[in-house]
């Protein structure tokens, strides 16, 4: 169903096309004037708005950002930029969103981001949003007071006084049972004999480790130096050892001298004595040491003492 | 089958009430659609996306069963064709899409219904979230909330070029394409001679849009 066309327009093709360019330019510069985020994007794209960047040791970069990263970004941020506001680099965070900026340095009660993170939870315009982590009033602290301080990208983190200290963040390593099999392969055998013999003394340190603590201290005085020999083949992996109140004495010297991980050593209430505390001179990694009620004398410990171990009471019972 | 019903003496119905309404209404809902996203008003946006569903539905049909204008076997034309058209600079006359707006159609038939199928799938990253999005996990549901966006600004750009193009053709060309798609009817002189437009009834595109419907609603409920 096609013939040929017999009307013509009223404008030239170029001069169509002409108007078309302007039209669209006016449309732009109309939604630039209207969308602040729109003409941030456009002169982004241009060339034509310079990007700065924070410092990285800045109070920005130590203090503020990470809020952002775990407070904000989700939402607005490389995967979603709800009202067109990017918090995930300092340009975006000056830059604002649909509705402009949302910080206006020096004057943390005109900025619309301390307004909505200061509203109450329950409030729609509430931010974080319900269901999110809310900021502590100690992170609202530090956004308000790095805003009153000018919102800077290079002012140093030590440069604001009066802001909260931060709190460590603690990270627990990730648990590789397989690893830990691995690890404990060696000690299975000698483990599962030790266990049946001496019930509830040797046990591991934790459940991702191959490090053995050694606790006979419940066993009293049945234990006996006779009965601490029969661990040496643990002697690289236990890490502490407890013999309070066991019937250990300085005939043990030896065998603890082979303890080679040892770290913590309690010898309450023993017949041990100098001999036993020379020998744990070999211990490299020895860092607490009990004593109470033992025969070690001051002179013996001294040597320990001054290469940093901990040590618990003074010996010399009598 | 009825045909040309509406034909006069100097006019000549060339688009039939399902396909003008089909038309307007999409202006009506990607409109709504963009002002409730942007708003934040997202069960409006939902509805407006649940809608635009069934009436692409309901157009995919039309296409295959609708009347003569209406059809992709009237208006989809291979690429060597469209090139040749654009090429003779709009040289021959349609009564219903010429080759150029055929692949237009098509175009925006395709965004739009990834549009919203990706916005079934996707979330606002507060407490909507789109009635398909638990069927996949939040990083799929969050990626396909981004091709929404990255969709969006694609409809854009095809509806500028389809504004330029209907544009083109009124001042440059002299042909009004804008009043026949509200009254439905061409002037003669504008149609070629002898064009054969078969009307579907009307109650065949209530049924289709009836079945678009349930199809939308399977998929809510």
């Amino acid at each position: 169903m096609a013939s040929e066309p017999h009307a013509s327009g009223y404008l030239s093709a170029p001069l169509y096309l002409l108007c078309v360019a302007l039209v669209t330019g006016v449309a732009i510069a109309t939604a630039m004037a209207l969308r602040p985020a729109f003409a941030h994007k456009m002169l982004e794209m241009t060339g034509l708005e310079a990007m700065p960047q924070a410092v990285p040791n800045s109070f920005y970069a130590a203090r503020v950002a990470p809020l952002f990263a775990q407070h904000c970004i989700s939402c607005h941020g490389e995967t979603r930029q709800k009202a067109e506001l990017w918090l995930d680099s300092y340009a975006f965070v000056l830059r604002g969103g649909r509705h402009g900026a949302v910080i206006h340095p020096r004057d943390p009660k005109t900025s619309e981001l301390m307004t909505r993170i200061t509203l109450p939870a329950g409030d729609d315009k509430a931010m974080p949003p319900e269901g999110k982590t809310p900021l502590s009033p100690d992170d609202v602290t530090v956004i308000r007071l790095w805003i009153a301080a000018g919102a800077s990208p290079t002012m140093p983190a030590a440069a604001i006084k009066g802001v909260p200290q931060l709190v460590a963040e603690v990270t627990f390593p990730d648990l590789d049972p397989a690893g830990t099999r691995r690890r404990r392969a060696p000690l299975a055998n000698v483990m599962q004999q030790l266990s049946a013999r001496y019930p509830g003394v040797a046990a591991y340190e934790s459940r991702n480790s191959a490090d053995l603590e050694l606790n006979a201290a419940l066993r009293g005085a049945t234990f006996t130096d006779t009965d601490l020999k029969a661990f040496l083949p643990l002697h690289d992996h236990i890490v502490h050892m407890d013999l309070s109140g066991t019937a250990i004495t300085d005939a043990s010297a030896q065998a603890l001298a082979q303890m080679t991980a040892l770290q913590t050593l309690r010898l309450t209430n023993t017949k041990t004595g100098d001999a036993t505390i020379s020998a744990l001179a070999a211990l490299k990694s020895l860092k607490f040491l009990t004593v109470t009620g033992t025969h070690a004398t001051g002179p013996a410990l001294a040597p320990l003492s001054k290469r940093g171990v901990t040590i618990h009471g003074d010996g010399d019972a009598d | 089958m009825p045909t040309d019903p509406g034909a006069t003496e100097d006019r000549i119905r060339v688009w039939d009430a399902p396909t003008r309404l089909f038309h307007w209404s999409i202006v009506a809902l990607v409109f709504l659609s963009w002002l409730s996203a942007d708003q934040g008003y997202m069960t409006v946006h939902l509805w407006s996306g649940l809608t635009l569903l069934a009436l692409l539905l309901f157009r995919l049909g039309w296409g295959l069963m609708g009347s003569t204008t209406a059809r992709f076997s009237d208006f989809l034309h291979p690429p060597r064709k469209v090139i040749a058209y654009l090429k003779s600079g709009g040289g021959l006359l349609h009564a219903g899409h010429n080759p150029a707006s055929g692949l237009m159609v098509i175009a925006l038939l395709a965004v739009l219904l990834a549009q919203v199928l990706t916005g079934l799938f996707g979330n606002d990253g507060l407490k909507f979230s789109g009635p398909l999005a638990l069927l996949v996990s939040d990083d799929v549901s969050d990626q396909l909330t981004r091709i929404h966006g990255i969709i969006f600004n694609i409809i854009l750009a095809l509806v500028w070029l389809h504004v330029v193009a209907v544009g083109f053709y009124h001042f440059v060309k002299g042909d009004n394409l804008v009043a026949p798609m509200v009254s439905g009817k061409k002037r003669r002189t504008r149609v070629p001679e002898g064009a054969n437009i078969i009307f579907a009834h009307p109650v065949l595109a209530v049924g289709l849009l009836l079945a678009s419907a349930a199809v939308v609603a399977w998929i809510l409920f």
